[in-house]
């Protein structure tokens, strides 16, 4: 971390606003879905320690899709080989999203690295695309931040929601809707954009 | 306790493991090198990823009262929201919250939550004959499966109390069966018929199943597990 000495401090600060203020959205969304997410695992789950497990989870995965789908598999005692096969395909996505990273993050300290590819989930690879610091090293500082402060997001938003959902008597018949929904408006957003990427190069061939 | 510690970390690793593969296979393939994203791979991305997701809405329909149409009605109302405001957030609180009030409302019937047509149980106890959660007289046992829609050629257990076993009741609910064209009742002895069925254990129960040590009595955390 002590190469970041280089940038002046008010800069520094500059970015970790920058950084902050671009996650405001999706700290709506993360507090929420991770809320859902462990409200899930509580009522579901059938764990004594809900909250544990899913602040470890969250921690560990930082994928919001696998949090939602592996709860009935933890529920029914299935094999680890199901747990393993399930997250293949959920998370097979997250293979393609390192290609748009490699560049800028070539020649990095491992250990930031590490981290970085750690948290490589949806939102959090697109903020890190919508980064226009033009300086590697601006650049990894906004990546570190973003990655930051989006994981404890996550984690918070699925804690208290296991917390919760242990806790109170949630309404919670019904609740499991929430995954599904949430493959349909990926699915949705993946058609839309497939349709208008086809459209421009439709419109570019002629 | 612990099984559930070293089940949960075992489970975790692997999901850590996994995705944090995915994630690396870029880095790995290309750590030297300044390639860009091959060309195959973009476009592999592009019709994968929504095959994987459309098998997972697929996967977690299964989950749902997916025979009836509020699953499919509360899917239609979340693409709509996503759609019209490109807010996830909207959309899934929308389809959601629609979801749980139907269920709340009672719209689906013990039909779809407490009863499966392909696996139809009449439980003969002591304390009278329950279906679907609801005691009913014997005789009414085969209009009541007709209303759910089962098959006369279904094979329909019949799970009778072991101290019912010489009784008449189960014969008659049989009698009852066939009379009405249901021809394949099966009776299974069934000495956790009453407890599992209606819940918690009547009173005249306890000392019998304080007294069964090949079932524990199950506790909080593996009873809430089982559900589903």
């Amino acid at each position: 971390m002590r190469e970041f000495a280089a940038i002046p401090a008010a800069e520094r600060r500059r970015i970790r606003r920058a950084a902050f203020v671009a996650s405001l959205p999706v700290l709506m969304g993360y507090v929420t879905m991770g809320f859902a997410a462990g409200v899930l695992m509580a009522v579901k789950g059938g764990l004594v320690h809900p909250a544990a497990w899913s602040a470890l989870l969250a921690a560990s995965t930082v994928s919001g899709t696998l949090s939602f789908a592996i709860v009935p598999l933890v529920a029914d005692g299935a094999s680890l080989a199901a747990v393993a096969a399930l997250t293949l395909g959920i998370n097979f996505r997250y293979a393609f999203y390192g290609f748009s990273m490699l560049g800028r993050w070539r020649g990095i300290p491992r250990l930031q690295k590490w981290f970085l590819v750690h948290s490589l989930a949806d939102e959090i690879y697109a903020l890190d695309l919508a980064c226009r610091e033009t300086d590697p090293l601006k650049h990894r500082l906004y990546c570190l931040w973003n990655h930051a402060l989006n994981v404890s997001y996550w984690i918070v938003g699925t804690t208290s929601g296991a917390i919760a959902g242990a806790a109170l008597p949630i309404p919670s018949k019904g609740i499991e809707f929430a995954m599904a929904a949430l493959f349909i408006v990926i699915l949705t957003d993946q058609v839309v954009d497939f349709a208008a990427r086809a459209k421009e190069r439709n419109s570019n061939g002629k | 306790m612990e099984n559930e510690a070293a089940r949960m970390l075992a489970v975790i690793a692997v999901g850590w493991a996994v995705t944090f593969a995915l994630r690396l296979v870029p880095f790995a393939l290309f750590a030297r090198g300044g390639h860009p994203a091959p060309k195959w791979a973009e476009r592999f991305g592009d019709f994968a990823s929504p095959a994987i997701i459309a098998a997972l809405i697929v996967y977690s329909y299964s989950g749902l009262e997916w025979r009836t149409a509020w699953p499919y009605l509360a899917g239609v109302l979340t693409v709509a929201f996503q759609l019209w405001r490109r807010n996830p957030l909207l959309s899934i609180l929308a389809g959601t919250v629609f979801y749980m009030s139907v269920l709340a409302c009672g719209c689906t019937t013990e039909r779809t939550i407490e009863f499966d047509v392909h696996h139809p149980v009449v439980t003969v106890a002591p304390e009278g004959v329950y279906f679907a959660d609801r005691r009913v007289r014997p005789q009414d046992v085969p209009r009541i499966l007709d209303d759910y829609g089962v098959p006369r050629s279904q094979t329909i257990h019949i799970r009778v109390d072991p101290r019912l076993r010489h009784s008449p009741e189960p014969n008659f609910l049989m009698a009852c069966l066939a009379k009405n064209g249901y021809t394949r009742p099966i009776l299974v002895s069934d000495r956790h018929a009453v407890s599992e069925t209606i819940g918690p254990v009547p009173r005249q129960f306890e000392t019998w199943s304080r007294d069964d040590t090949h079932d524990p009595p199950p506790s909080r955390g593996a009873s809430r597990g089982k559900k589903r």
